[in-house]
């Protein structure tokens, strides 16, 4: 049991359990948010377990995630959008919360990981997360209405 | 000390299940089983098996829920069209 290991029990409990909780209670507009932040916190996660670990071929989880997170947010933004356009959710400050913690996490491992090959693929993850998490929430938020009535 | 990690993977699988059978209406169900199959890819990375963890993301997170809702749209909108009709 190392750092990166406890941090990774960190984030889980208290991120991800966090957004069970949300995705299990309340409005329809909350549970959408906590899905899209489930994604959001269990990427960084996976990053902390790849590096606690000591197999760097983890990482790839992590990019899967953050490849597929968004896009499932999207399939829900989308289909559910009537429902969405009558209560849209606003929730900017837990969004860039799940963000910050995605950036700190990526910029520790890129510390700890120094210059290599490696630091090129975490960066990569760690844009593809936050810009990912950004745009599923703006999806979510009602920000793209042409396309949704597309 | 070692398998905390693995507890708290345990307990996230354990609740999320919970919750996606008590949840009753399908649509927030989906929502449920979307983070249900984020977490099982976390246990299942915790114990070991990255490839196991792979399929389950690439099926889980994103083609189940759309699968579901899809699903749900088209029930729906036959009720409405037999409801309308004589």
């Amino acid at each position: 049991m190392n750092g990166w290991e406890f941090a990774a029990a960190l984030t889980l409990s208290g991120g991800v359990g966090g957004t069970l909780w949300g995705v299990a209670t309340g409005p329809l507009r909350r549970r959408v948010v906590a899905q899209n932040l489930s994604t959001a916190l269990a990427c960084p996660a996976l990053l902390l377990l790849a590096q606690g670990y000591d197999r760097p071929s983890y990482v790839d989880l992590a990019l899967v995630l953050a490849l597929l997170g968004p896009v499932g947010t999207l399939v829900f933004a989308r289909l559910l959008a009537d429902e969405l356009a009558e209560d849209p959710p606003r929730a900017w400050g837990v969004t860039y919360a799940a963000a910050g913690v995605g950036a700190a996490v990526v910029l520790a491992l890129c510390v700890a990981t120094g210059p290599s090959r490696a630091l090129v693929k975490l960066l990569a993850v760690g844009a593809l997360l936050i810009g990912g998490n950004v745009i599923a929430s703006r999806a979510l938020a009602g920000g793209f209405r042409g396309v949704r009535r597309g | 000390m070692a398998d905390v990690v693995i507890v708290v993977a345990l307990l996230l699988v354990a609740a999320a299940a919970t919750c996606a059978v008590l949840v009753r209406d399908p649509v927030r169900q989906a929502l449920v089983l979307a983070v249900l199959g984020v977490v099982l890819a976390v246990l299942f990375t915790v114990l070991q098996a990255p490839d196991v963890a792979l399929s389950q993301l690439a099926v889980g997170s994103a083609l189940t829920p759309l699968l579901l809702l899809l699903t749900v749209r088209k029930v729906r909108r036959r009720a409405r069209q037999e409801g309308r009709g004589p």
